[in-house]
Order: structure tokens, then sequence, then C-alpha cells
């Protein structure tokens, strides 16, 4: 979505992440660890919100998050779920020029 | 403390054929020399679904966008570990989840030996120490060399990490210790170091002594030992 600020970009990111989280906590032994893992993602994000929430994201930092989104959203199986609920993050944060 | 070869069985056959795929060789060189956001492609590539090299490449515009850098080399290689990357991911499921382990595996073995002796990194060997049952899993990656040996249990990602490879780890390190030896043990996961500290957080097998590896710290293997 051209024209968004990195706010807009990470809310859309972590709205598709949580349902790439309900999806691996049917994996019922890895419940909280999807939990867990999904939290310390989060916060991750949050702290580039409190940083630079507000500035303009590039368009082809946006097109990179859509393109993650379209990714997680083809998933079915829940183990690979919790792979990309590591995956995920680090795709979207490179693609905002950041550091996982 | 000695090491051996494992014993083979029909599993270590089958795997030993896995490990000795080209594709496995050629993702371990290309990665062995990349860089952190190269890794995260191979990474997310492997673990994908869709094998559409553009949207791969539009996915990761800082290696292929217009901020990617003009240097002609790393454009070359990041393209090679997509393409790469692709080969695997174009595998079926249980294929490509092995050749996902035994990549893991030859890239420590090829950082590990720039910085080791010749003859020194070996794989799939079990250590053995006096009066101790030997383990039933060799170990991924060993350095054989003094004054200190290392041994290495290679991860695709911080799933993988759990009780028994930690448990095995510290073992051995302590059993060495016992025997008067020094034994660094580590694990190396192509994750990130995040997700494999919140993997860790929730084991309460010892790990206190066990180095870490990630996704981000890769290149530390090629660094001298501490």
């Amino acid at each position: 979505m051209a024209g968004e600020t990195f706010q807009e970009l990470i809310d859309r990111a972590l709205d598709a992440y949580a349902e790439l989280a309900e999806l691996g906590e049917t994996v019922e032994d890895e419940w909280s660890y999807v939990n867990d893992l999904a939290d310390a993602w989060r916060a991750r994000f949050d702290h580039v919100v409190e940083h630079r929430g507000h500035a303009p994201a590039p368009d082809e930092a946006s097109e990179a998050t859509d393109r993650a989104i379209d990714e997680i959203g083809r998933i079915e199986d829940p183990h690979r779920a919790i792979d990309w609920l590591s995956t995920f993050p680090q795709v979207v944060l490179i693609a905002m020029g950041e550091r996982p | 403390m000695r090491f051996q070869d494992a014993a083979q069985d029909a599993r270590s056959v089958v795997y030993a054929g896995i490990q000795a795929d080209p594709l496995v060789g050629r993702c371990a060189v290309l990665l062995a020399d990349a860089n952190p956001a190269e890794r995260v492609l191979a990474r997310a590539v492997m673990n994908g679904e869709t094998i559409e090299p553009d949207h791969w490449r539009a996915m990761f515009p800082t290696l292929f966008g217009s901020g990617a850098t003009d240097d002609a080399t790393v454009l070359a290689r990041s393209e090679a570990i997509l393409q790469a990357s692709l080969a695997v991911a174009d595998r079926g499921e249980q294929v490509r989840s092995q050749v996902r382990g035994a990549l893991v595996e030859e890239l420590t073995a090829q950082l590990l030996m720039r910085r080791s002796v010749p003859g020194a990194v070996k794989r799939e060997r079990r250590i053995l120490f006096d009066g101790v049952p030997a383990e039933i899993h060799p170990y991924d990656v060993t350095v054989e060399a003094a004054p200190a040996a290392e041994a290495y249990d290679c991860k695709w990602g911080a799933r993988g990490i759990n009780a028994d490879v930690l448990h095995q780890l510290d073992d051995a390190r302590a059993h060495a210790s016992d025997e008067d030896e020094r034994l660094t043990v580590a694990l190396v996961v192509f994750d990130a170091r995040r997700s494999c500290e919140v993997r860790l957080a929730r084991q309460s097998a010892p790990h206190g002594a066990t180095g870490l590896v990630t996704i981000e710290s890769l290149d530390s293997l090629a660094l001298p030992a501490r």
C-alpha cells in the first residue's frame, strides 16, 4: 500500500501476524511457545513504531510487506506457521531497513 | 575423550545421500559468504509456499530493489541464493526438510574450516568418555584439534532446540571436563537470535555453558575460537 507510514505498514503486518499465530496455536504442545514468540516479535515492531512510526515508509517496503502477508496467507500447515512466526518478522524488518 | 565415526544404519545411509546432494553444497558455499539479508532470504524461500522468483525479489527490496547495492558481485550472489533456495523449495516437503538440515550442517562445517587446521572439521561423530555410555546420536559437526575440541549441533529453526540436544551437548562438555579436557559445545541455528532466546527461555535443561550461534552471527564460526 503506497504512501503509508511505518506505523500503518506495521499495523497491517501485525494483523496478518496475529492470524498466523492463531494457526500456530493449533499445535497444542507449542501453544505457549507460539505466544511467547509472537510477543517477542511484537515488542520488536513496537520499538520501530516508537522510533519512526510516523515516518513515511518507502513504497518498496510496503510492497514487500504485502508480498510477505500474501505468503503467510497461503500457509495451511500449523507447523509451517510456527516457522513463519519467526521468519515473517525478519522479512518485514529487513524490508523496512531495520535489523531483525 | 576420543572421537569416533558414527555407526552406519539405514537412517544414516539415507541421510548421507542428502548430505552429498550437490544442491546442499551449492547452497552452503553461497551462504558462507552471504550477508544477513541474503541468509534470511534463503530461510524464507526454503520455508516458503511460493516458487515464483519475482514474488521473492519484491519481498526483499534491499537486495533486489532500487535501494540494492550496485556491486555486481553481490547482486549476482543474491540472485544465485534465490535460485538455489527455490530449487530447495521445489522439492517435496520431506526432502526439503532434510536438505535444510543438511545445509545448516554443511554451512557450519565450511565456516569452521576457514579457521581450522586441515582435517580437523568432521561430520557425524560420536564422542566417547571413559566409563560413560556413548550417546546414540552423533554430533553434527566437530572440530578435533588441540587445545580445545568443539562439538556443534545444527538446527534449521529455533523450534528444533529441545531438552535432548541441550542435555547431550552439556553432558559432553561436563564429561570432557571430568577428564581434564576442554570441549566447547554450541548450537548453530539458522534462525533469529530473538526466536532462539524465546525457545531457550522455556528449557530447563542445562545450557548456560552452551554457545548459541544464530543466523545473525554465523560468521563468528570462521573466527578463531575463544
